[in-house]
């Protein structure tokens, strides 16, 4: 079984949305996948219309087994399960925190799917946290949004700084860029500076497109609504890089 | 309702029928229907079948799912389709199907149009709660296509049981009855005209103890002439290495039978097909050696350094051009006069009404004494060759001490559905295991004398010839290290093999009175 998580410490930087796009690409290959929208905000839930509701509290869903597994749900997609999001995971900091060994316990939560799915994929809540440093601690492979701007590539370097000073193995975090408008000059030159300087960054970049935006009005994965849109293209190549670059050493 | 259930349908026709009834309750969603060719395969040998795998490509895809199951097991986007394991790509789907089909080739046995029409149930929200599929499969005449089966599938969504409960029964009310008993595989290869799992080179008997001994014995024989003629048949094909390995099994299993069929037929007859069936057996010995020589090359390769790996390549291509050659020769060999005649021969006396063969001595006397007389002298012969190993291990000793055990081997497969079969199973267990080593000892015996003798013998015109003969040179470094080490294992083998506790499995099953065997 191959975890990625998408995370970032940053807000609005396209987590679920590339979440959402990857797990219909990876239930495509015909690898059975399960995407765990664990952001209260329960984005990825809405776009595949599940209704955000688990059928455990925040605690019982930590410890997964037979409870989790009941709250998962069919996509309308072949091979795609989605674990839901619920309005308590506001909490699942707290609840990690209270718990004895908390820095590796998605670990135990993530075991009992390998039986059933092949790839797992996490909506990671914006936070730098102990569920944070869960998901860094425990997936083979973290992928970052980044956005072009001087703010963003500051959070992404804060987060690194993070995970160096908490012995967090870096170099399953991987990076790429997310809204990028080309026509500015701004985002050129970060992305050549940043591919440059950093390691991990993938060569796939999402465009900021009007199109990803209707995934909420569709609530569909681009990928499915509309194939072979540019928006769609982009996800696809993320996807294939993700298989060249980083599947390949999980 | 968690898995899919199945209903056939009468005809193709009835789909617009359920289709309308279901739409009159729900929203649903009818999406483009998916048409194709639908090819099944298997082995010569049915393995799949026998595993109740069915393995089919549709659209480019090869699909792997359980007889009467709908959900795949693995499947892989993949053109042309393999014939041989070692041609799948690495990956999940290799490995589970690699012990089932080990060498064998996959063969089309079926080839089909498929069109399947997915609908989707939705629930308020446009979700997705329950999907259906109407499946016909249609042979691939263009003008007369004929219906195979019509088949619905009503497949669940996880966390939305009540919705499948619910069209459940409303096709039940329809009328529908869900179906698990017939797979539509088996539908189609009625339609071909095959008989899935017909061919097996396993001996299979039915035999019943009190049975005469000549006519158990002609059972046998029979039997092995078929898997003989069946085999015979596919040689000239070349499908794979086992077509022939199994034709030379059936014949050298047929050697042993006359071995003890003297005292039952006549010792004049009996001699002549010994001898006969002897050089039918001799016919493809060079061509066995290569088929296995050729099929052992990953494993060659993996021995040697990885330097050498390379350098290893031109001997096979040698092999493979000498295979080549040996074939044809194998090809004249059967279609010679010499071996019709033996042939015909042989059949017509298997053929001859039992009244008209002459009888020897044992002819009238009840299988299962005659099988338990055998295999309990058989067993102790090997004891006691084994014993003389022990004492002083050579060479000759273990050859002969395999072709014993492989008699005692065959003796015990010829007979078992007289005994126990938990109790076969665990003696042949046990002789496998001492067989194995056996075996091992004598292929890495022969391997080494025989590259030893190619190395000479191979052309010096080519120009990597001195890097080969490295790599041969290393090979039979390893393959002579590999010799020794399991000649020191025979100790132990045969200890384990020849244990009390075995004797005593053998003694209870074989060395039984005749009065209470009949009894």
């Amino acid at each position: 079984m191959r975890t990625i998580a998408l995370y970032s410490n940053k807000g609005g930087v396209g987590k679920t949305a590339a979440a959402v796009n990857l797990s219909y690409l990876s239930a495509q290959t015909g690898a059975k996948t399960l995407i765990c929208d664990i952001d209260p905000q329960s984005s990825a839930t809405y776009y595949f219309r599940v209704k955000p509701k688990l059928k455990s509290g925040t605690k019982e869903f930590l410890k997964g087994g037979k409870k989790v597994f009941k709250s998962i749900k069919g996509t309308d997609y072949e091979n795609l399960d989605l674990l839901p999001a619920d309005f308590s995971h506001r909490r699942l900091d707290i609840v990690f925190s209270q718990l004895k060994r908390s820095e590796n316990r998605l670990h135990g939560f993530l075991k009992p799917f390998k039986a059933e799915y092949d790839v797992v994929i996490l909506d990671c809540p914006a936070s730098i946290s102990i569920l944070a440093e869960n998901v860094l601690n425990t997936v083979n492979c973290t992928l970052v949004p980044l956005i072009p701007t001087t703010l963003s590539v500051r959070t992404y370097l804060q987060l690194l700084t993070f995970c160096k000073r908490n012995t967090i193995d870096t170099s399953r975090i991987h990076t790429f860029f997310s809204m990028v408008d080309r026509r500015k000059k701004l985002h050129r030159l970060l992305m050549e500076k940043v591919s440059s300087k950093l390691s991990n960054v993938l060569e796939s970049d999402i465009p900021y497109l009007s199109m990803i935006e209707q995934m909420g009005v569709y609530r569909e994965p681009v990928v499915a609504f509309s194939p072979s849109s540019r928006a769609s293209k982009a996800y696809q190549h993320l996807w294939r890089n993700l298989q060249e670059t980083v599947f390949i050493n999980h | 309702m968690r898995n899919t259930i199945k209903f056939n349908l009468a005809d193709d026709e009835i789909e617009s029928h359920i289709s309308n009834h279901l739409a009159a309750q729900h929203k649903m969603l009818k999406e483009t229907t998916i048409s194709g060719r639908l090819t099944y395969y298997d082995t010569f040998d049915w393995r799949l079948f026998h595993k109740s795998f069915v393995l089919y490509t549709f659209q480019d895809r090869l699909i792997l799912r359980k007889m009467g199951e709908e959900p795949i097991i693995h499947s892989i986007n993949i053109k042309p389709t393999p014939c041989f394991i070692w041609e799948f790509p690495k990956g999940d789907f290799k490995q589970y199907l690699k012990p089932v089909i080990k060498m064998r080739r996959l063969l089309k046995i079926g080839d089909f149009m498929s069109g399947t029409t997915p609908y989707r149930i939705l629930n308020q929200d446009e979700k997705t709660v329950a999907r259906l599929f109407f499946e016909t499969i249609r042979t691939r005449s263009r003008k007369n296509p004929k219906t195979i089966g019509t088949q619905l599938w009503l497949k669940p969504v996880k966390g939305y049981p009540k919705f499948s409960n619910k069209i459940k029964s409303q096709l039940e009310s329809f009328g529908l009855t869900s179906n698990r008993d017939e797979d539509v595989f088996l539908q189609a290869m009625r339609e071909t005209g095959q008989d899935p799992g017909s061919y097996s080179s396993k001996l299979a008997l039915q035999l019943t103890p009190d049975m005469r001994a000549d006519e158990a014995t002609l059972r046998i024989l029979r039997f092995l002439f078929q898997v003989i003629k069946i085999n015979e048949a596919h040689i000239e094909h070349d499908l794979d290495t086992e077509i022939l390995h199994d034709f030379r099994v059936a014949v050298r299993r047929t050697r042993s039978a006359l071995v003890w069929s003297k005292n039952i037929f006549s010792v004049k007859e009996t001699s002549r097909f010994k001898k006969d069936l002897s050089y039918v057996g001799k016919i493809s010995n060079e061509l066995r050696d290569l088929d296995v020589y050729l099929l052992n090359k990953p494993k060659y390769k993996a021995m040697l350094p990885e330097v050498l790996r390379q350098d290893i390549d031109p001997l096979f291509d040698y092999l493979g051009k000498k295979r080549s050659v040996s074939f044809r020769r194998v090809i004249r060999s059967l279609r010679s006069k010499k071996y019709i005649k033996i042939m015909q021969d042989w059949e017509a006396f298997l053929n001859e009404p039992q009244h008209e063969i002459v009888s020897g001595p044992n002819a009238e006397v009840p299988v299962f004494e005659l099988a338990i007389n055998r295999i309990y002298k058989q067993y102790r012969d090997v004891v006691k060759a084994g014993n003389r190993i022990l004492e002083n291990c050579d060479d000759e000793k273990l050859h002969k001490l395999r072709i014993q055990c492989k008699k005692l081997r065959y003796l015990i497969q010829f007979f078992a559905n007289l005994f126990p079969s938990n109790k076969i199973s665990i003696l042949v267990g046990q002789l496998k295991k001492l067989q194995d080593m056996l075996g091992n000892y004598n292929d890495l015996s022969v391997q080494v004398n025989y590259l030893l003798k190619v190395s000479r013998k191979m052309p010096s015109n080519l120009s990597r010839l001195k890097n080969t003969l490295v790599a041969i040179g290393s090979l039979i470094g390893k393959l002579e290290n590999k010799r020794q080490s399991v000649k020191e294992s025979f100790a132990e083998t045969f200890t384990v093999f020849s244990s009390s506790r075995n004797q005593k499995l053998f003694r209870d099953l074989f060395a039984l009175l005749p009065e209470k065997v009949v009894s």
